[in-house]
């Protein structure tokens, strides 16, 4: 049976292929103009990589920020329980994920089944997201892939006072003004990035198994700083790129609510209980 | 159009026909910003009170002149239709210093809002102690005579009596509404009943109570609603439009009761006036003592007991906590209560907003994630 999560975000959008217990292929691409799109292109994407079409899907659940508009996928979940269930399956012993995303940073509490217990997510504004780094990685001049070496070149990193994304960008343009060597401002927003995730990491608790998802996962030196803030170390993702998570926790579900329906086929006193009735 | 249609589309403001009535036959409309505005006094003075709200209102230019960035959107909201002439059909307003928020909003109103002839501040203290009853009874007395006063209206032991008396009867067709949505399968979603809570305070109340006592006959007629996921209770800043709502019952929830100011907490306790008692006391005694408010010091196991209580009468799967940012009441409040109630296994949602929801693609997320943890249950 095949299943593909497709998770389309606010930067990124990413589509998992899994056949029974083990993940096939997957892409990830830039966002398009339209959710829709960016859906189609990345699953298409990936499918070929497989060498597969839409026709050899049997099901597909969607997440992500766009995830309502995805015309191939047979239902939505939201991409907090995504990604608790993505990190469990690549590691069992997971039990607090950490999602940095393009706009969303949240922290989910997930049980040894995967399932997200409690969560919480960043309510103000882009500080402590991707869009954070992006919009930085632009005011230096730098790709957003070089963030963390360039960082890893700092002597004293500097400390960003601005928690306002757009403020903070005119405190690093003036820090550039004054001849400020790069690697070291490049070093304090990695750090202030880090101090932000973690009040978030603070207000759900820490539990044992703590992993980092998102792509912003993939900056060794957010992640560093992170780890040193809180005072832990993450648990791995083994082969898994922390970036498709959302993606596969989705692929995940399809295969669950597959085999549920399934299962209501097989049992007749099942019964369809599609009555809407709601007062407006 | 039926009562129950009549109450759920009842327009706020420019096309409110009760407005154009009342003021038709010469009497006199009085505004009021919070939940300890002695609505039974307005009542007896033959003045329609008027709960200040700012639905639907999008943009705050005017209001943005006065205010600072950390005040919130929905007192913002409200002084932008003050300062827009939104509120010109009122002939006075009753702040109290309920909140910062509110208070500030005073300020700016006395002098920059000119077509509100009077206006008035009640104080209130912020902890619940006989010698502040003592302090905020006076404050409602001194209150009671300003206004008789200012409208020219005599205001007799009499009149007060029947004020309350609307206002108990009130209270008690809408603790009957609030049974019913207690149901397993409630007759009547949490947007329609948020409808008829906001109906109560923008139109006269008896003609209220004969509507409500109308649609109640209709509501109970109707089949319940089966479909849900989770059953959800609703509370933190004060709420004035049915939007977020509508977001949870859209995504599978349905909002069966609340805590909010607007909501539940208006109506549990009923004004008692002993026989040969003062009613203006009773008033300020109900007001004081029942049901308090976050911006009092000394009251928030009551207030963690009255979410417990309520939660477990609706039997909610869970409660969403939602906070206007720069709530000084409700922010660090929400937070406490979801420390207490989560470990006696009440799932908590803390969900931040802004009065205009612009950000609904995150809120859903939020919600649905929340609806998501508890409909697994």
């Amino acid at each position: 049976m095949i299943y593909v999560g497709c998770d389309v975000g606010s930067l990124s959008g990413e589509a998992v292929i899994i056949e029974d217990d083990s993940i096939i292929k997957y892409e990830i691409i830039r966002v398009r103009p339209r959710p829709e799109q960016t859906a189609f292109e990345v699953t298409k994407k990936a499918l070929a990589e497989a060498k597969m079409s839409f026709d050899d899907i049997d099901y597909c659940v969607s997440t992500g920020y766009g995830r309502e508009k995805i015309p191939f996928s047979k239902g939505s979940i939201s991409e907090i329980s995504c990604h608790g269930r993505g990190a469990q399956w690549a590691n069992p012993s997971v039990r607090t994920i950490i999602d940095i995303g393009g706009q969303d940073a949240k922290v989910i509490k997930v049980d040894k089944l995967g399932y997200m217990v409690d969560f919480v997510m960043n309510d103000k504004c882009a500080a402590g997201t991707g869009r954070f780094l992006e919009g930085m990685a632009k005011v230096l001049g730098v790709d957003l892939e070089d963030l963390a070496a360039l960082s890893s070149e700092a002597a004293s990193p500097v400390a960003l006072t601005k928690t306002c994304t757009v403020l903070a960008q005119f405190e690093v343009l003036y820090m550039l003004n004054d001849g400020i060597d790069r690697s070291n401002i490049a070093a304090g927003i990695n750090r202030a990035m880090a101090e932000r995730i973690s009040k978030l990491v603070r207000r759900v608790g820490i539990k044992e198994g703590v992993a980092i998802t998102g792509g912003v996962a993939k900056n060794f030196a957010v992640v560093q700083s992170l780890s040193e803030v809180l005072g832990l170390q993450f648990v791995s993702l083994g082969e898994v790129d922390p970036q498709i998570v959302g993606a596969l926790g989705a692929a995940l579900f399809a295969k669950e609510r597959w085999q549920k329906a399934r299962q209501r086929e097989a049992t007749p006193t099942g019964g369809n209980k599609e009555t809407k009735s709601v007062y407006v | 159009m039926t009562a129950l249609e009549e109450l759920k589309k009842l327009p706020t403001r420019k096309e409110n026909p009760y407005i154009k009535e009342w003021k038709g036959k010469g009497r006199s409309i009085v505004g009021f910003t919070c939940h300890y505005a002695p609505k039974e006094i307005f009542y007896a003075a033959d003045i329609f009170p008027y709960r200040l709200e700012a639905r639907g209102t999008r943009e705050t230019g005017l209001a943005d002149v006065y205010y600072h960035r950390f005040n919130c959107t929905y007192s913002r909201c409200i002084l932008q239709e003050g300062l827009s002439g939104g509120y010109a059909f009122l002939d006075g307003l009753c702040f109290l210093n309920g909140c910062e928020q509110i208070r500030r909003m005073y300020e700016v109103w006395k002098e920059h809002v000119p077509t509100t002839d009077y206006q008035y501040m009640i104080t209130i203290p912020h902890s619940i102690y006989d010698e502040g009853f003592e302090w905020y009874k006076e404050e409602v007395f001194r209150f009671k005579e300003d206004l008789a006063n200012n409208f020219a209206t005599r205001l007799t032991k009499g009149d007060l009596r029947a004020g309350i008396d609307v206002y108990n009867e009130s209270k008690r067709l809408l603790k009957e509404l609030y049974e019913l949505r207690k149901s397993d399968h409630p007759p009547i979603s949490g947007a329609e009943a948020m409808k008829l809570i906001f109906a109560a305070d923008i139109m006269p109340r008896e003609k209220y109570n004969t509507l409500l006592k109308e649609a109640m006959k209709e509501i109970r007629s109707r089949d319940g609603i089966k479909d849900y996921k989770a059953r959800i209770m609703v509370g933190g800043s004060p709420l004035d439009d049915t939007q977020i709502i509508e977001i949870i019952e859209n995504l599978g929830g349905i909002v069966v009761t609340d805590t909010l100011c607007g909501g539940s907490r208006n109506f549990q306790e009923f004004v008692e006036v002993e026989k040969d008692g003062d009613p203006l006391e009773a008033i300020a005694r109900c007001y004081y003592y029942s049901n308090p408010c976050p911006r009092m010091l000394n009251s928030f196991d009551s207030r963690c007991e009255y979410t417990e209580k309520m939660a477990g009468e609706a039997n909610v799967d869970g409660i969403i906590l939602q906070k206007i940012v720069f709530c000084d009441n409700h922010s660090v409040e929400c937070t406490m209560i979801a420390d207490e109630l989560e470990p006696k296994g009440i799932p908590v949602l803390n969900l931040e907003r802004e009065h205009m929801l612009t950000d609904v693609g995150r809120v859903r997320t939020r919600i649905e994630a929340f609806i998501e943890r508890i409909s697994r249950r």
